[in-house]
């Protein structure tokens, strides 16, 4: 079984060609469309890598990264932070939320492809 | 699974959000201060840029990314949402809507959508402090904060040695970020071969006091790899701020090495092991460097010690080599500067109306030169003359303006062809030539759909799925080639592809099934190419969503022919096809040949014209449609007849040879006129389908002459009996 | 997944297994020092090893320089191919090899 990844994001098209993208490179692909939704559907269990979005209705990327990392099964699981220019305060709470990895929308597959590889391997 | 079969998903997310958008501006209308409404506003054009990025559909995402930074602003206070700032949103959000649909269709936004779009930006940059009016870079890399910490010691890779030496001490808390080292070395695998590691274990403190969860790992590392340095410094972006992370080119010396010494935690005798252990030095230059490095340390003072490395390195010159990389990216950015700094952007319309008004200026000029002929004053003449040779200079240059290459058309083919190639699951291979060739922009701009019509289309039908190709004996890889170069006054495009060619019989049978031939023609190859241009004329056996969008070749003709060009075929079969369009350089003004016929006036493109002769006596009418110019039989056309004119009475007639994509005829006039500028207005809409004219010109003494459509006047030569005309 | 060291006997025979990995290195840290006290000589299998990462190596590392240290005889045996794949691309058979990828039994005098 191929390494596991969370896609958290808003935007169902996001979700659908970042889950073709990676699926098409084997991993397995988790989708959530909020922090909440991601929280429900990870649970106790582990993923490889969580990308998540910053902004998003209901619970956002840096609240549910908070959360996620303060449970026990994804405390070190590395994240990629899907962000805009225009975040950059968003970017240091991020930061300090224990994300190091980000990825400035609106960015191409292949890009994705790479830095997820080069976090968890191909 | 493809990319355009998301595309469905994007385009029902994307007007549900606009929806939400118009909701919430509804809102904000009564409540401008509803922080939910904006909310929901932001996250709108937000969500709506960074699914369009991910389609590769840049124009949605420069827009909404102007839309975004305006509501940025709004949701922190600095802006508020007044009733003209609502309207401007609204105004915003219907024209995303009209991207979609151009989206929806598979086309590009014509030049009214784009026109509007820069419109709504300017507007909304007024919103926009000076520095975030420019649109950033689509993607980068980058870390929050801090210099970037990569060291570039040495030189970029020489000829023939691709041996990279990495060194690299990791961050303690990068396993709690869930970097792991590994993973990164693992990755370089894919740059190339990783030839040695030599874990340093230094670090790693006595049991008790070790945090398991830090990472006191260095590596020293061989790298076989041809990839450049930029490359293999972006592997370790998302640790460099917190790690250190040293590259020594191939082909580093002990210099550098010197250098690195200095430079990591371990001591000097320790990093030289390391490094005589995984092959980066000998023996020998360790001695020798270990030898050097005492001797300065004896030489120098103890404030100067630790400048040592850098002392070392000036010693030895790879100064210039040391700061390289920084120094030739700096060039890069100042030589990018210079060079948009040479560009001038222009609105298309200013243009436009430049180009008409040299147009007028080039009908008085005619006018002027007709006057002064009359005249008989030398020097008057003579200065007409001159402004009749400036006229001709600002008219070329106007031209020249419009111009541009046909590349960066071209390349967005490149996408289609693996959208489409994925979606067929075929491997097809794109080949461009004559990027830079000049067409006129309004003709780049027209061309653009018919192009993708024939690029989808070889795709679609021409080229075979990879099994049938194999079962031929042909690669399995298709070609396609796409291709542009002028030639003799006009421009050449080809859509070339190496499939299964276009069936003959097939076509027959169907061009007979409709009625579009007799049941016993057997027409040549060219013709029965032509008939898949007839309207509603398609081959295909079922219709796919790719070609098959209710678009035939017959509209492809149509633009063509809008465009005063031609288009013909060449096919074999089990060879593949290629489709030649033939365009005339520029639509606005030509150099026409001028002729008379039964008192009307006639302007022939000059760049068509091949010869002009007197009409041979032994020629005489009613008794062959051909002439015989010095042994080529030619179809002969006369336009009185053609254009159902009185006959003139005329002691003695002309030939004009001409001569389009291959064909020639010869025309029968009246007088032959001689040399124009000819400033061509397009026919109004009831002219439109004249058999034979494609517009009008008007000459300097004022009187209107018609434009012939030559290729159309050809066709009609080659396939109509032109001998009923003579009659 | 867990990750967890057996005892199999009381002449210093150990079994490691599951991840390897830093979701469980505070835990594995005491235990492998805990082993040390125990006998003079200590075989750890690594036969049940499903995964390992950067911290997991440095775990061995750790407790092969500790029993260096306290004048323990300290053997790794039965890498699976997840310490084999780390090991080999950290080239740290030297060091956590102790014949790795030669048979066991051939040269196991302890061997129960």
């Amino acid at each position: 079984m191929g390494k596991s990844v969370l896609i958290v994001d808003d935007s169902a098209s996001v979700r659908q060609v970042v889950g073709m993208t990676l699926r098409g490179a084997g991993y397995t692909v988790l989708e959530a469309s909020d922090g909440r939704d991601a929280l429900g559907k990870l649970g106790d269990s582990r993923v490889n890598l969580v990308i998540s979005d910053v902004n998003m209705p209901g619970m956002d990327g840096i609240s549910f990264l908070k959360e996620m990392k303060a449970r026990p099964a994804n405390k070190f699981t590395p994240v990629i932070m899907l962000t805009t220019e225009s975040g950059d305060s968003r970017k240091q709470a991020g930061k300090e939320a224990g994300a190091r990895a980000w990825i400035v929308k609106p960015f191409q597959p292949a890009q994705l492809l790479e830095a997820v590889s080069k976090l968890v391997g191909p | 699974m493809s990319l355009s079969d998301a595309l469905p998903t994007f385009l029902a997310e994307a007007r549900g959000l606009l929806e939400a958008m118009e909701t919430a501006l509804g809102v904000l209308d009564g409540n401008p201060n509803d922080t939910g409404a904006i909310n929901s506003l932001f996250r709108a054009a937000h969500t709506i840029k960074g699914s369009a990025g991910l389609f590769g559909l840049d124009h949605i995402v420069d827009f909404t990314h102007e839309m975004e930074s305006v509501l940025d602003r709004v949701r922190d206070g600095a802006l508020s949402l007044n009733s003209s700032r609502i309207e401007l949103m609204l105004l915003c959000r219907d024209h995303i809507d009209r991207l979609l649909e151009v989206v929806e269709i598979g086309s590009e936004p014509d030049e009214a959508l784009l026109t509007q779009g820069e419109e709504l930006t300017a507007r909304l940059r007024q919103d926009l402090p000076a520095s975030a009016a420019s649109p950033s870079d689509p993607i980068h890399w980058a870390p929050v904060t801090g210099d970037d910490p990569v060291r570039n010691l040495g030189s970029d890779p020489t000829e023939g040695d691709t041996l990279w030496h990495l060194s690299l001490r990791f961050g303690r808390d990068v396993l709690r970020h869930g970097m792991d080292p590994l993973s990164f070395i693992h990755y370089l695998n894919t740059l190339g071969e990783v030839r040695q590691v030599y874990t340093v274990t230094d670090a790693l403190p006595p049991a008790e006091e070790m945090d398991p969860e830090s990472c006191y790992l260095g590596f020293e590392i061989r790298l076989h790899s041809e990839a450049d340095k930029q490359c293999i410094e972006d592997v370790f972006d998302f640790v460099r701020e917190e790690s250190q992370i040293r590259i020594l080119p191939p082909g580093a010396h002990f210099p550098q090495f010197l250098a690195l010494m200095q430079a990591v935690p371990e001591d000097n005798h320790r990093l030289g092991e390391i490094l005589v252990g995984c092959g980066a030095i000998t023996e020998r230059e360790l001695e020798h460097m270990l030898d050097a490095q005492a001797r300065q340390k004896s030489d120098a003072s103890p404030t100067s010690a630790p400048r040592l490395g850098e002392a070392l390195v000036q010693e030895e010159r790879i100064q210039p080599e040391l700061v390289g990389a920084a120094l030739r990216r700096q060039q890069e950015v100042r030589r990018r500067q210079a060079q948009e700094s040479r560009l001038l952007r222009v609105r298309a319309d200013k243009l436009d109306s430049l180009i008409d008004l040299v147009g007028e200026l080039v009908i008085a000029g005619a006018g002027l030169q007709a006057q002064v002929q009359g005249q008989g004053d030398t020097a008057l003449h003579e200065s007409a003359q001159e402004i009749a040779r400036l006229v001709d200079g600002i008219r070329d240059g106007a031209m020249n303006l419009r111009l541009v290459e046909i590349g960066e058309t071209f390349s967005r083919f490149g996408r289609v062809v693996r959208d489409v190639s994925r979606e067929t699951g075929k491997d097809i291979a794109l080949r461009i030539e004559g990027a830079e060739t000049e067409l006129d922009k309004t003709v780049v701009e027209r061309l653009a759909d018919p192009l993708t019509h024939l690029v989808r289309n070889a795709i679609d039908h021409g080229i075979e799925s990879p099994e049938i190709r194999q079962a031929r004996s042909k690669p399995s890889q298709g070609q396609l080639h796409l291709g542009a170069r002028h030639e003799a006054g006009s421009v050449v495009i080809e859509i070339m592809d190496d499939g299964g060619g276009l069936d003959r019989e097939r076509i027959l049978a169907k061009a007979k099934e409709r009625g579009l031939l007799p049941s016993d023609a057997e027409p040549d190859d060219a013709e029965v190419w032509n008939l898949i241009f007839e309207p509603g004329f398609s081959t295909a056996q079922s219709v796919s969503n790719l070609s098959g969008r209710g678009v035939g070749m017959d509209v492809v003709k149509q633009a063509i022919d809008a465009l005063r060009g031609g288009i013909e075929i060449e096919s074999s079969p089990g060879q593949g096809s290629t489709f030649r369009i033939r365009l005339p350089l520029s639509l606005a003004i030509i150099d026409g040949f001028r002729v008379s016929v039964s008192g009307n006036e006639y302007v022939v493109p000059l760049d068509m014209v091949l010869e002009c002769m007197e009409m041979p006596r032994d020629l005489t009418e009613g008794e062959t449609p051909h002439l015989n110019l010095r042994g080529d039989v030619l179809p002969l056309l006369p336009l009185g007849a053609f254009f159902g004119l009185p006959k003139a009475s005329v002691t003695r007639r002309n030939i004009v040879v001409v001569q389009w994509g291959g064909r020639s005829a010869g025309l029968l006039v009246d007088e032959l006129q001689g040399q124009l500028q000819a400033v061509i207005k397009p026919l109004g809409p009831l002219f439109k389908g004249l058999p034979g004219i494609s517009g009008s010109t008007i000459l300097g003494s004022g009187e209107v002459a018609l434009v012939l459509d030559v290729p159309g006047l050809l066709e009609r030569v080659v396939s109509v009996d032109s001998a009923s005309y003579l009659q | 997944m867990e990750c967890r060291l057996i005892q199999q006997d009381r002449r210093g025979s150990f079994v490691l297994e599951g991840e390897l990995t830093i979701h469980h290195a505070l835990d594995m840290k005491q235990a492998l020092l805990s082993v040390l006290a125990q006998s003079e000589s200590i075989e750890i299998s690594l036969a049940g090893v499903t995964e390992m990462d950067t911290a997991g190596a440095q775990l061995l590392l750790m407790i092969k320089r500790a029993a260096e240290e306290q004048g323990v005889a300290l053997r790794l045996k039965d890498h699976t191919s997840a310490v084999r794949t780390v090991v080999e691309t950290m080239q740290l058979a030297g060091t956590l090899g102790d014949p790795m990828l030669i048979p066991g039994e051939a040269a196991d005098g302890d061997h129960p």
